[in-house]
């Protein structure tokens, strides 16, 4: 909810490097990355900064943003869109992200079965009412294994140099440690949650008394949720408007899956098959058949795509050739290939992939082209498709 | 610890020398807050609030109102009609048949009297941050409306305030009481240039709504990609539109527009390079290849033109963070985005931003090989044969499905709740149809060769089988040429004799025996072989080319071009070797051979007399992104089937027209030498004029072209007109026959609901294609003394398009353009100078 800019108007005597802003959604990456948790939620996601950096956190799989105000997710959320990065090069992991418009006074389904739900700078923007309802809604119904609260801690407003009463006009109350330590341990004593005390931003030499700018509560569920009578009595009735939705492309999808591999098999096999009529017919007068020759010189010039096709054996009936004008490159030696074998898994399932996608030999064992050379330019000549193509 | 690449071809030898020179990266981190790294584009590329975005669109805008700084793509300030005294009343044509059409423009169905209201915000005490400014304003949103937008001073309204100076007051969260006075500053028409950019900005936002990805200056949709393994290349459908006042008012122009990606990032890239070119070339490969391409960054979604590779960086280089902190780029993207750099040794990419756009001041910017993808295709893929067939198959449309594809878009729009409300926020709606009107198609052709008529079907707009075989023009003899081969492809040169002694003579091609030369297969001894045999009345020299090696090519180019000067042909022996092909391909490379000894081809009936046709066209070597290079010709005499032609070659930073304003000199002098008068009229088609261009075009060269008429003589005043040819529109017309789509027929003029009333423009579809939608050419008449009327200077267009000697068939522009276009393009791929004078005459260019 924060604007983020409030450091930046105290000229002079405090100034937090990095801003304070990124030091609380740092801290929240680095818990992520200490817990690895897999389904994320931010309440109060106002602009989905916090999102945006969180999803580039690879253990997390799905993501959620929960605020009060419609219009404010609404303006950067295209930013949570994929890339067109994630579409040429689709990860192994699936990733989704939601966002929602809705209270954390209610409760809603789609908010079940997080593992971190975080509150970064939310709760003093709550009124009392939607205050006392937060730690059900949170701790009692959403139950995720761990909780991050934020909130000013009002014992330093003192050095933030034109604040009067609060640090935001929003802001409906902010606590000292003792206001918030309090609310944080009742609350925790009764979803049976332990919490720790801790914050960001620290106080200038001499009044390290005032403790940190920012206070922080995590708060870890103590027994792992019994799910099924939990959840048995929790109502199914949506009561948040979904906004924005995100599916990103993954090898998880079939359709991704399949094209990743084609794209790799039709790949592997042209720069097999260029390296074999290189081969053929620059050093003809040294070609003999000793098949260790060739595969010395063959691997060289594979290599060179990947630092870890050192490791790539060519068995001997599964060598690429010629045969006429068509090179016939074994699904066997492409499966071989790091990048292929790691896409598909076993040797069946490329076969699957590539059936009805690639030209393959008539007993399904080799890919299938044609030896003539596939990149010459034509147009480098007077006469040529050029010409006539007009 | 750094072997990721055993082979090392990319190691750079000092590991922690910063590669960005800190000026820039001081530049760079200009932004109020600290968002990253300041030479290395990431911050501002999460994607920036769509509010901020339209502010800084803005900005650009409101300082394109001031100084002219942004660019005008669509020419907007450009009024030329109204200096063209001829065509006040009307610029349209009559002669020709009528033709039901539609187009792929929708109206703009705008609220009545909807204008744009420009306000001007004031903030005392006075506010900084744009942010700040920005929010202050937005608490009394229900004072100025859901539909805004402001760059931080300038306030866009679609609706007047009540007052002409609102005062009203926020508070800051320091609790500061701030006074806002919105004063209205100007009121927009909505045919104002201003008020079109602003709907062009809107209708982005709704592009963007749909989920559509931006790339560049369109957007595509990356839901359902065709993929082309084969070339790794990816293909996003997607569309370009744009929100223009036209002859019946302001309408959406949008076209299906297709994004070629590439599965591979610049280092794997590299890494394919480094084995087919080996270490001592990869460097010189790897310029060649990569500078000028645009490059499309894993972690957010913007493109980078590559300028420079510098091999002395690595990823573990370091740069210093707007905060004053440094961090190696590895650690950065690491940390920032989670992408690991696996290859430490890989060399670092240059983009120098040029303008400045958002937060990103222009400076040079680091970009790292392994997280870059490569986008578009490269000249050498352009050039292939087989990756544009393969594309083609996806990317050429034929006009049902165009129509339909374009008729998506519209229903995406209809559908999309969000959409529909920011419509109307703004009082926007479009039409739901295509525009539909009436063109007309003008007479064919009469084909004139050697006296007598060809009659072809202008349906076909295709002539070769009627005058296949028939005697030419004006044929030159072939009785001293020598034909250069390699020894393995004997067979090949013996069949093309065979085949050319059978073919020539009905043409009137007299042929002696070539000179045979056999040669080995090296540049060196094709050189020589020149060197010893070309004496200056050699007519010809046939090179046939065993391989399509470029080096090879050029060096006999730029021999027999420039120290040398004889027409050559060079033709790749695998052409020439199917036997069933033989002959065909034999009659079309003598008439080819024919033009570049000054022969004649065929010719059209032109009524106008002492006319001198013009054509320029500009070649930029985006390789080594330093020549530029114009063609030019003119025609010598009444049947337009001599040309003369020059070339003008310059580096970066030099103004092409000095070098046209010489050009037009000697053409003249030329013309005079064959006609023994100065011509009464000179015609100047210009090609090669890029978007925007056009006030430069106005301002500077027509102003050059008339000086240069006056230094001639005193008293020669001849009549001028200069027409842009514009190939690269997105306008499309399809002709409704039966109840289905198709292809408008050549000879297709278009000069009424999509031209632009301050132009004097015209459309004209002049070829056919085999597959897909036919591409109408642009003409814009920028300056005419000429008086012919509109249908008059249509005809002749028209008629030039069946000019050109490489076809026997109707062009998609004025025969002159092309010639313009490939002798540009041989000087530009090929000879890197002016050709010899000596050949001026002659299309030895072709």
């Amino acid at each position: 909810m924060d604007e983020n800019f409030q450091e930046e108007q105290f000229t002079g005597i405090i100034n937090f490097t990095p801003p304070l802003y990124k030091q609380r959604y740092q801290f929240v990456k680095d818990l992520v990355g200490k817990y690895k948790p897999k389904k994320v939620a931010d309440l109060g996601c106002a602009d989905c900064t916090l999102l945006w950096m969180l999803k580039f956190c690879s253990c997390i799989e799905v993501l959620a943003g929960l605020d009060i105000c419609g219009s404010v997710i609404k303006k950067k959320m295209r930013r949570l869109s994929p890339l067109p990065a994630d579409y040429l090069q689709p990860t192994e992991r699936s990733l989704t992200i939601t966002l929602h418009h809705g209270s954390v006074a209610q409760k809603d389904p789609c908010m079940l079965g997080f593992d971190l739900v975080t509150c970064i700078e939310l709760i003093e923007h709550l009124e009392e009412s939607e205050l006392e309802k937060f730690p059900e809604v949170v701790f009692g119904f959403m139950a995720p294994s761990i909780v991050v609260i934020s909130t000013p801690n009002s014992e330093f407003n003192p050095l933030l140099p034109g604040v009067t009463l609060f640090r935001h006009p929003d802001h409906k109350f902010e606590w000292n440690r003792v206001q918030f330590q309090s609310w944080a341990l009742e609350t925790a004593r009764r979803y049976d949650y332990s919490v720790e005390f801790t914050g960001v931003g620290c106080p200038p030499r001499g009044m390290e008394n005032v403790g940190f700018c920012t206070q922080i509560g995590v708060f870890v569920r103590k027994y792992p949720q019994n799910s099924e009578s939990a959840q048995s009595e929790k109502p199914t009735e949506a009561v948040y408007k979904t906004v924005f939705k995100a599916v990103y492309p993954s090898l998880k999808d079939e359709k991704y899956l399949q094209n990743a591999v084609v794209s790799e098999v039709i790949f592997t096999a042209q720069i097999i098959k260029r390296s074999l009529l290189d081969h053929l017919m620059s050093e003809p007068e040294e070609y003999n058949d000793d098949p260790a020759e060739r595969k010395s010189k063959f691997q060289p010039s594979v290599n060179s795509f990947s630092e870890n096709l050192g490791k790539l054996v060519v068995e001997k009936s599964v060598e690429p050739f010629v045969n006429g004008n068509v090179v016939y490159i074994p699904l066997r030696t492409i499966f071989s290939f790091p990048k292929v074998n790691q896409l598909c898994g076993t040797f069946e399932k490329l076969c699957k992939f590539v059936a009805g996608r690639v030209t393959l030999s008539s007993d399904g064992s080799a890919v299938m082209f044609s030896a003539e050379h596939e990149n010459e330019e034509n147009w480098l000549t007077d006469f040529s498709y050029k010409v006539q193509l007009k | 610890a750094q072997q990721a690449l055993p082979s090392q071809p990319l190691g750079p030898q000092q590991p922690q020398q910063p590669c960005v020179p800190p000026a820039a990266a001081a530049a760079l981190g200009g932004r109020g807050r600290q968002r990253g790294p300041p030479s290395v584009p990431q911050g501002q590329d999460e994607r920036r609030p769509k509010g901020l975005q339209i502010s800084e669109e803005l900005q650009q805008l409101s300082l394109g109102d001031r100084g002219g700084r942004r660019k005008d793509f669509h020419d907007l300030g450009v009024n030329t009609r109204q200096a063209i005294e001829h065509v006040q009343e009307s610029k349209t044509g009559s002669s020709g048949v009528t033709v039901k059409l539609t187009t792929n423009y929708f109206r703009l169905t705008s609220r009545p009297q909807w204008s744009l209201y420009q306000y001007h915000v004031g903030y005392n005490p006075e506010m900084e941050a744009r942010r700040l400014r920005s929010a202050l304003l937005f608490q009394h949103e229900e004072l100025i409306g859901q539909a805004h937008a402001f760059d931080g001073s300038l306030l866009f309204l679609p609706r007047r305030l009540r007052n002409k100076v609102t005062e009203v007051f926020s508070r800051t969260r320091n609790g500061e009481d701030v006074k806002i006075t919105i004063t209205l500053t100007n009121e927009l028409p909505p045919n104002s240039p201003t008020c079109l950019q602003f709907y062009n900005i809107i209708f982005r936002r709704l592009l963007k709504m749909l989920n559509l990805q931006q790339i560049g200056r369109n957007y595509y949709n990356p839901d359902d990609p065709i993929i082309i393994p084969n070339h790794r290349l990816m293909i996003w459908p997607g569309f370009v539109s744009s929100i223009l006042r036209y002859e019946e008012g302001i309408m959406l122009c949008t076209d299906v527009s297709h994004k070629v990606l590439r599965n591979e990032t610049v280092l794997d890239f590299m890494y394919s390079l480094y084995h087919q070119v080996g270490e001592q070339r990869f460097k010189d490969a790897c310029a060649k290849e990569l500078i000028g391409v645009i490059v499309l960054t894993k972690y957010n979604n913007r493109t980078y033109r590559v300028d420079d590779i510098d091999w002395d960086a690595n990823p573990r280089c370091t740069f210093r963070k707007a905060d004053g902190s440094e961090i190696s780029y590895v650690d950065y993207y690491k940390m920032q985005y989670n992408q690991e750099i696996t290859d430490l040794r890989q060399p670092v990419l240059i983009s120098q931003a040029r303008k400045k756009s958002g937060s990103i001041v222009p400076g040079p910017v680091a970009l790292i090989p392994e997280l870059c993808f490569l986008t578009g295709l490269t000249e050498k893929m352009r050039n292939d044969f087989k990756v544009m067939r393969d594309l083609a198959v996806h990317t050429r449309l034929p006009p049902v499905q165009r129509q339909r594809e374009i008729g998506r878009l519209v229903d995406y729009i209809r559908e999309d709740d969000g959409v529909q409300k920011e419509l109307s926020n703004w009082g926007l709606s479009f039409d739901s149809d295509l525009l539909s009107f009436t063109g007309r198609v003008v007479q064919g052709e009469k084909i004139l060769q050697s006296g007598r008529t060809f009659d072809y079907n202008p349906q076909f707009a295709d002539w070769s089988r009627e005058t296949r075989g028939a005697p030419l023009t004006c044929a030159k003899p072939l009785d001293k040429w020598l034909l250069i081969y390699p020894r393995h492809n004997y067979d090949a040169a013996n069949t093309l004799l065979q085949s050319l002694s059978k073919v020539t003579p009905s043409m009137g091609i007299r042929m002696n025996d070539p000179t045979l030369i056999e040669v080995e297969d090296r540049t060196e001894a094709y050189l020589r072989a020149l060197q010893q045999c070309v004496t200056p009345d050699t007519n010809i020299v046939f090179c046939v080319l065993s391989s399509a090696r470029k080096d090879k090519y050029d060096a006999i180019k730029k021999y027999l071009c420039t120290d040398c000067p004889i027409p050559s042909q060079c033709v790749l022996a695998r052409t020439l070797s199917k036997p069933q092909t033989a002959a065909a391909i034999a009659t079309k490379i003598a008439l080819q051979m024919n033009c570049k000894m000054g022969g004649e081809l065929w010719n059209v009936e032109i009524p106008l007399k002492q006319v001198m046709i013009v054509g320029i066209d500009c070649y930029h070597d985006t390789l080594s992104g330093k020549q530029s290079i114009a063609g030019f010709v003119a025609s010598m005499n009444q049947t337009m089937t001599r040309w003369f032609s020059r070339c003008v070659v310059q580096g970066r930073g030099q103004e092409l027209v000095d070098g046209l304003k010489g050009c037009l000199q000697t053409a003249l002098r030329d013309w005079f030498k064959w006609n023994k008068c100065l011509p009464s009229r000179i015609v100047v088609y210009r090609d090669g004029v890029g978007d925007g261009q056009l006030s430069t075009l106005v301002d500077y060269e027509v102003p050059q072209f008339l000086d240069c008429m006056k230094s001639v003589g005193r008293d020669y005043n001849p009549r001028l007109s200069v027409i842009v040819v514009k190939k690269r529109v997105n306008t499309r017309f399809f002709a409704q026959s039966g109840g289905a789509l198709t292809n408008p027929p050549p000879g297709t003029v278009v000069d009424v609901a999509v031209t632009r009333p301050e132009w004097y423009d015209f459309f004209i579809v002049s070829q056919t294609v085999r597959d897909g939608c036919v591409a109408p050419t642009h003409y814009n008449v920028i300056y005419d003394t000429s008086k012919l009327k509109p249908d008059h200077m249509q005809r002749l267009t028209y008629k030039l398009c069946h000019m050109y000697y490489n076809w026997p068939g109707v062009i998609r522009v004025p025969a002159p353009c092309q010639y313009a276009h490939k002798l540009a393009f041989l000087v530009g791929q090929s000879i890197h100078r002016e050709p010899n004078q000596l050949l001026s005459d002659r299309l030895y260019y072709l």
